[in-house]
């Protein structure tokens, strides 16, 4: 049985953690940003909705629309002011990373001036977990595993059906034809900017509600994304999701053998094993070794 | 006052070694490190264990460390470093991560959260290095010969090789060289390098525990030898006696204790920002050229 409720509990949060992958993995997929600040759009996005609910007063579904107007909005000013300027004369991937790391950095920072250091949580009668055939799954835990997947229906579509998904498509696979086609290259990238933020929205939401938010928990969102990423298969969507959703339900077996401290561990120690044994991951083009 | 200004000049020593052996990596090799504070930890607790159990003496600690932090770099540089540069950064903040953990939860060995405490006095060739000028002494020497090694490998054969993998692997590659093997190298004596700024934290502070050793602190490394210019010899010393001494000069400012490290921490990440946008060379790098 407690095998089974951490299987639950892995799938919670590996439907969680693989919508972040899929937002981090669109942003580095198409347009080869290595896109660190992904966890400053989760911090903001979290805090937002945090000042919304518990320093506003505001309802929760005007909280969720701020955080995701603001993750949005912080996606689309970093690529504006800073990975623009950077690349206008072919930034390495080198100095786009260090320059997304200092954005990081900055967030980060000010965020732990403006709310101090240590946990906030949003309380929510949404977050209690109910007895169900000696399982405990909470409201906001099936509210989690039921959008996820709509979620990714939406993005499927999106890439395979809608003009912008597969021009978006075509500027992973090649950004020079994508501009010869008349397409704007610069436009391509904002809408994978803001894309790749809104989807680290509920995530933020959902943590905040559940185990609360510290200003340090960016890289730990950005690990994470990398790390389904890779194991999915760097360029493929589906790989990064499903990498998610097995690094949530590992992270979370690990309780049943192992004390709480070593789950991240587990975590990096799959992705190590990826990286020696499959380094093209679960779905992802053959790498040259 | 004498001992503090031995303690600010031991405490920037140590941050220019693990600057310039992180700017090996970066700067010459094109490769992109997240695990610095890891190996920095490895050192600092091979010194600590080593003192507490048998001896304190430098010219011991010093090189088990460094055999120690090379043996474990190529654990992860062999497999990682035969694909592309992402998942070198990917591996390395893995391990960083898994380091982490391992000095926490290993209580036997490293004595999880509250670390290893009453490291006995350094000592070389068998005489204490009780003093703080005595032990400033051995720290500018050990930055010295670290920097002087770092020159001499960047003048032979290997050194151009390294350059000309950072420029162009496949270039490299192409001209016959085993472009995987010299990278691992790379890191290996990065990582030895840098475990000697380890052993002198570790007798420096007589105190270690896994706090000191946070991917943060790979961060504010990398911040030194970006903000000073990677690639360049002087870059980094320059940048990790800027960060070092940044917090001195903040203090002066009127600001609640507690914000000072948040507005360190944020000024240098804006300097990173700006750097990227109008000068990614740093400050001692050449400037970009126009056109």
């Amino acid at each position: 049985m407690l095998l089974l409720q951490l299987l639950l509990d892995g799938i919670q949060s590996g439907a969680v953690y693989a919508l972040m992958a899929v937002g981090f993995a669109i942003v580095f997929g198409m347009t080869r940003i290595f896109h660190y600040s992904h966890g400053a759009t989760y911090l903001i996005a979290g805090y937002g909705f945090y000042a919304c609910t518990s320093v506003f007063g505001l309802p929760w579904y005007l909280s969720v629309l701020a955080a995701i107007v603001l993750s949005a909005g912080f996606g689309a000013l970093v690529q504006l002011l800073v990975y623009r300027p950077v690349q206008r004369d072919a930034g390495s991937f080198f100095t786009v990373f260090v320059a997304s790391f200092g954005v990081g950095v900055v967030v980060e920072n000010l965020l732990a001036m403006m709310f101090g250091s240590g946990f906030l949580s949003v309380t929510s009668p949404l977050s209690r977990a109910q007895p169900i055939m000696g399982l405990y799954i909470s409201q906001l835990g099936m509210i989690i595993v039921g959008t996820a997947p709509l979620i990714f229906l939406a993005l499927n579509y999106f890439f395979d059906r809608t003009s912008v998904g597969l021009a978006l498509r075509g500027l992973a696979d090649n950004p020079d034809l994508v501009t010869v086609y008349g397409l704007s290259a610069k436009s391509l990238f904002l809408i994978a900017l803001v894309l790749g933020s809104l989807l680290v929205v509920p995530a933020a939401v959902f943590q905040t509600i559940t185990a609360g938010l510290t200003p340090s928990a960016g890289h730990r969102v950005m690990l994470i994304s990398l790390a389904a990423t890779i194991i999915g298969g760097i360029g493929s969507l589906r790989g990064a999701g499903l990498g998610g959703l097995l690094l949530g339900v590992a992270e979370s077996l690990s309780f049943w053998r192992l004390p709480a401290g070593w789950s991240d561990a587990v975590t990096f120690l799959i992705l190590l094993a990826f990286i020696l044994l499959r380094p093209s991951g679960l779905l992802g083009q053959k790498v040259r070794v | 006052m004498v001992n503090y200004f031995a303690n600010l000049v031991t405490v920037t020593g140590i941050s220019m070694i693990l600057a310039i052996s992180l700017n090996l990596l970066i700067g010459y090799a094109g490769i992109f490190s997240m695990a610095h504070a890891a190996f920095y930890g490895v050192g600092a607790y091979v010194a600590a264990l080593l003192a507490l159990h048998y001896t304190a003496e430098l010219t011991l600690a010093v090189p088990l460390a460094m055999v120690t932090c090379a043996a474990a770099s190529l654990l992860i540089s062999l497999p990682a470093l035969r694909v592309r540069g992402e998942y070198f950064v990917a591996a390395s903040l893995g391990l960083q991560v898994i380091a982490f953990t391992v000095f926490e939860q290993w209580h036997s060995v490293t004595g999880g959260l509250s670390g290893l405490i009453g490291i006995p006095v350094a000592e070389l060739f068998g005489y204490s290095l009780a003093s703080p000028l005595a032990f400033m002494g051995v720290t500018i020497a050990l930055v010295a010969l670290v920097a002087l090694a770092v020159i001499c490998l960047l003048r032979t054969a290997f050194g151009r090789d390294l350059r000309a993998i950072r420029d162009d692997e496949t270039a490299a590659a192409a001209a016959g060289k085993n472009v995987a093997v010299i990278k691992s190298i790379a890191v290996a004596i990065s990582s030895a390098l840098c475990a000697v700024a380890g052993v002198l934290y570790a007798f420096n502070i007589a105190f270690v525990n896994p706090e000191s050793f946070t991917l943060n602190l790979s961060v504010l490394v990398m911040a030194m030898v970006i903000i000073g210019g990677a690639g360049t010899i002087t870059g980094p010393i320059i940048g990790a006696a800027l960060i070092q001494c940044l917090p001195a000069a903040l203090s002066w400012l009127p600001l609640p204790p507690q914000n000072i490290g948040y507005l360190q921490q944020i000024l240098y990440g804006l300097a990173m920002v700006l750097l990227m946008i109008y000068r990614p060379a740093g400050l001692m790098g050449k400037a970009r050229s126009k056109g």
